[in-house]
């Protein structure tokens, strides 16, 4: 059974969809592109800037057209490429929905997304303060085993949670610029489309560590 | 071709509907007593026999070690799963039990998905005697919180019971959609709540509907639930309860699984429903021991002991209205659907959390029913003014170093939906990586659900060589599905997944003969029948793409193919062989790929221009 895509008789349709059913025998003839390019899928430009309605709208036109729904009666190849498309036009337009998800998507096709080995490395201008926050959060821990007074170090930790919520919103703001940047140089020359999306991807690595620092705190104090 | 129906087949009860080709309007299919509502209950009679809805329900009381009821608390789940299950609900598990829970009734063993299969299969007679024809496809409705492993044994269930399943659609869901019929929406983009306590789960979906040139649109935003909370738990709080009071006036002590606890249980039910209707309700119940057992409830007195499971309820609506990113007062419409839901005090709570006065014209059991025949009837016709998306409700990921999880796919992505992750070698000639496949929303793999372990076959190479993208789909089931593709080769691998808690092909294939012996039908006239039922809607769609003008792109080789496939087809029909029909529907299908290809390209180019669906 196994390479096989044919589709059984009912009765011995024993196939256990998790074994094979995804698999193809036969690749599909014209469409042997690894990744679809999300923007592609909309007929849009590798922008940044995206008409939030026109996408949505555009979103559900294709959805008519691509989901499974549609092709219950069709034939094996018909059904398998309606899976494949509509699967393809929720992931694009999960990806391109999020501002977010958006960039990091526009890094990853133009070879420019690296999370590096500086993944866990604190920004360098965030230095100071990770230290004294990372300070606070021992102490909390101590004090929480020792069953000390927690609503000093409580408050010191909120404060430091409201100062790193902050930066994530410049961070953001920083994004939003970069972001424009990169729309306006769309045709411009390679050099400079290289520093922009060095740019975006640094943005996005201090993004994704103040996050997690926010996240990390946000647990520790609910805990509290 | 068979007819086709909706069915929701439900912790406590389970119904069958279809849509009326006159009016449009599903229906519910009433049985051989008149009633809608089939008893989730199966009983093995003393002569190997099944018996199947109320007369089995009476038999919980006569004979419970051969009955058995609310077993889609055990669908999809492994022994380890369901400890707490066992110390309140009378299941007799077999200690053969592995991977796959198996109970008994009487000396035979059965799996929870053979179990369902009887209660489908007795559905489908009661559709089949009301059509007077047959029926072989059918829209089986889950709860939208079900995982992948329940998903997947409903869908066996509906492969032993002889129906082939179009479409598992989430129970909220397909009430929304029965709604949809009912009501039109008030406003373009109104935003539904569709609260759903059955008899054993509770789901909530947040909906958006969205009114467009093409028809309206059914788009779940986001999903959230408890897949064993409902009024299942709240009959266990009331029969401990009054257990407990039975041992303390020092009456009579008895085992909680017996005879007498399912009388018990059987009258403390009626208490309850009377209790929604009026403010107090009595309690007679003979013992034994020829004493009787007296005493009044008052609604106040139940809302207080139920008040724990109706606010487990709040915590998961809340969840979904985030992930939505909307206010309770966001809600133009909130629907109530489950039995459940006549509850006073859950009409109230729900009132009150949304500030809106909630739906209620539906009959709360007969609802997802009706949806589920709609989605049928959708799926059936080709009915392309109505179009639903839906969510899947548990992120996917898989298992990275350290235990950890890294999702791939996250909760309340629309589906289909799909994600690709490319995988190495660690050491030089190493053939194989471990995949671990989990659906949850925790950190750790050891505290979400394991769907599934396989592991990828590799070519000898040195390390980091080997370059395997694995593709995990999640259908429009919400069902997975996963891929691998070499990208050095560009070969497909074949991957055997095992999933952790679901049935293996060859058991499938041994309840599937078994349960012939149920069935009214040969096997071999069932196969030609479906063979010829096949070709012909191979057939028509075929012809249907071969009239569309957008096929330029076909080579008058491909054509010439397509037409000896179509040939070859008709004649094997004709003769009747379903081997040979199976063989001629494959070659067919091999023959239009690049038609289908063709099709879809041009499909999309005209969404993309934004023609309407006539101009097509």
């Amino acid at each position: 059974m196994v390479g096989s895509r044919t589709r059984q008789p009912l009765f011995l349709c024993l196939l256990v969809i998790l074994k094979d059913q995804f698999m193809s025998a036969a690749p599909i003839s014209a469409n042997a592109k690894e990744t679809p390019d999300y923007f592609a899928i909309f007929g849009l430009p590798r922008k940044l800037w995206i008409e939030m309605n026109t996408l949505e709208q555009k979103f559900l036109q294709m959805s008519w057209k691509l989901h499974p729904d549609n092709f219950v009666n069709a034939s094996e190849q018909e059904r398998e490429l309606s899976l494949k498309r509509s699967s393809e036009l929720n992931d694009a337009y999960r990806t391109l929905r999020d501002p977010v998800a958006r960039v990091e998507y526009l890094l990853a096709i133009e070879g420019e997304r690296k999370e590096g080995e500086k993944k866990q490395q604190a920004p360098p201008e965030l230095l100071e303060e990770v230290f004294e926050l990372n300070e606070s959060l021992d102490e909390l821990r101590e004090a929480k085993s020792s069953g000390e007074d927690l609503a000093e170090i409580k408050a010191r930790l909120e404060s430091a949670e409201n100062n790193f919520q902050k930066k994530l919103g410049e961070v953001d703001a920083e994004l939003q610029a970069a972001a424009r940047e990169w729309d306006a140089a769309l045709n411009g020359d390679a050099a400079t489309q290289k520093k922009i999306m060095a740019r975006l991807n640094e943005l996005l690595n201090r993004r994704s560590y103040i996050r997690n620092l926010v996240a990390s705190v946000g647990k520790e104090l609910s805990e509290v | 071709m068979g007819r086709i129906v909706g069915i929701d087949l439900g912790t406590t009860n389970s119904l069958v509907a279809y849509t009326d080709p006159q009016t449009g309007q599903p229906k519910c299919i009433p049985g051989p007593y008149g009633d809608t509502l089939c008893p989730s209950v199966v009983s093995l009679d003393l002569d190997g026999s099944i018996i199947v809805g109320e007369p089995a329900r009476r038999r919980l009381l006569t004979q419970p070690e051969r009955t058995i009821y609310s077993v889609k608390r055990l669908m999809g789940r492994g022994p380890a799963d369901i400890q707490t299950e066992l110390r309140l609900f009378p299941f007799r598990i077999d200690p053969s039990s592995k991977n796959v829970i198996r109970v008994k009734l009487g000396d035979k063993i059965f799996t929870p998905p053979e179990i369902s299969a009887f209660i489908l299969r007795e559905l489908k007679n009661w559709a089949e005697a009301h059509f007077g024809e047959t029926v072989d496809r059918a829209v089986i409705t889950v709860p939208a919180y079900f995982n992948d492993a329940q998903r997947q044994a409903t869908k066996d269930a509906g492969k032993i019971a002889g129906l082939e399943i179009l479409r598992l659609v989430n129970e909220p869901t397909a009430a929304a959609l029965a709604y949809g019929l009912h009501e039109k929406p008030a406003a373009a983009g109104g935003r539904v709540a569709v609260y759903d306590l059955g008899g054993g789960t509770f789901d909530i979906s947040v909906l958006k509907l969205i009114s467009t040139s093409d028809g309206d649109i059914y788009q779940v935003l986001s999903t959230n639930g408890d897949t064993h909370l409902g009024g299942d738990d709240i009959d266990n709080l009331l029969q401990a309860f009054v257990h407990e009071q039975i041992l303390q006036n020092d009456l009579l002590d008895f085992s909680p699984h017996g005879e007498l606890a399912q009388e018990l249980r059987k009258a403390l039910i009626e208490v309850k429903h009377q209790l929604s209707e009026t403010e107090t309700a009595t309690l007679r119940f003979s013992l034994p021991n020829d004493r009787v057992f007296t005493r009044e409830f008052t609604r106040g007195e139940l809302e207080a002991l139920i008040r724990p499971v109706v606010d487990r309820t709040i915590g998961p609506v809340k969840q979904a209205l985030v992930d939505a990113q909307l206010k309770p007062v966001d809600m133009e419409e909130v629907v109530l659907v489950g039995g459940t839901t006549r509850t006073p005090l859950i009409r109230r709570t729900v009132q009150e959390f949304f500030d809106r006065k909630p739906h209620t014209e539906l009959n709360p059991d007969e609802v997802v029913a009706l949806g589920a025949a709609v989605q049928a009837n959708i799926l059936d016709q080709g009915v392309k003014n109505m179009l639903l998306l839906d969510v899947t409700p548990l992120s996917l990921g898989i298992e990275t170093y350290g235990g950890a999880v890294a999702k791939i796919i996250p909760r309340n992505s629309t589906i289909p939906a799909s994600a690709q992750e490319l995988y190495t070698t660690g050491v030089d000639n190493q053939t194989g990586i471990d995949i671990h496949v989990l659906q949850g929303e925790r950190e750790l793999a050891k505290d979400c659900r394991s769907l599934a372990r396989f592991a990828l076959r590799v070519p000898p190479a040195p390390a980091g060589m080997p370059r395997i993208e694995v593709k995990f789909l999640i259908d429009a089931n919400g069902i997975l599905q996963v891929g691998a593709k070499d990208l050095r080769t560009g070969e497909q691998h074949s991957i055997e997944v095992q999933p952790s808690y679901g049935i293996n092909d060859s058991e499938i294939e041994r309840m599937l003969e078994e349960s012939i012996e149920y069935a009214e039908q040969d096997f071999a006239e069932r196969q030609a029948i479906e063979a010829r039922t096949e070709s012909e809607a191979i057939l028509t769609a075929t012809a249907k793409a071969l009239a569309n003008s957008q096929i330029a792109g076909l080579s008058a080789e491909e054509h010439a193919k397509i037409d000896a496939s179509v040939a070859a087809l008709k004649e094997s029909v004709a003769g009747g062989d379903y081997k040979l029909i199976r063989k001629r529907i494959d070659d067919l299908n091999h023959a239009t790929e690049h038609l289908a290809e063709l099709l879809m390209n041009s499909a999309v180019s005209t969404a993309l221009e934004g023609r309407k669906l006539a101009e097509v």
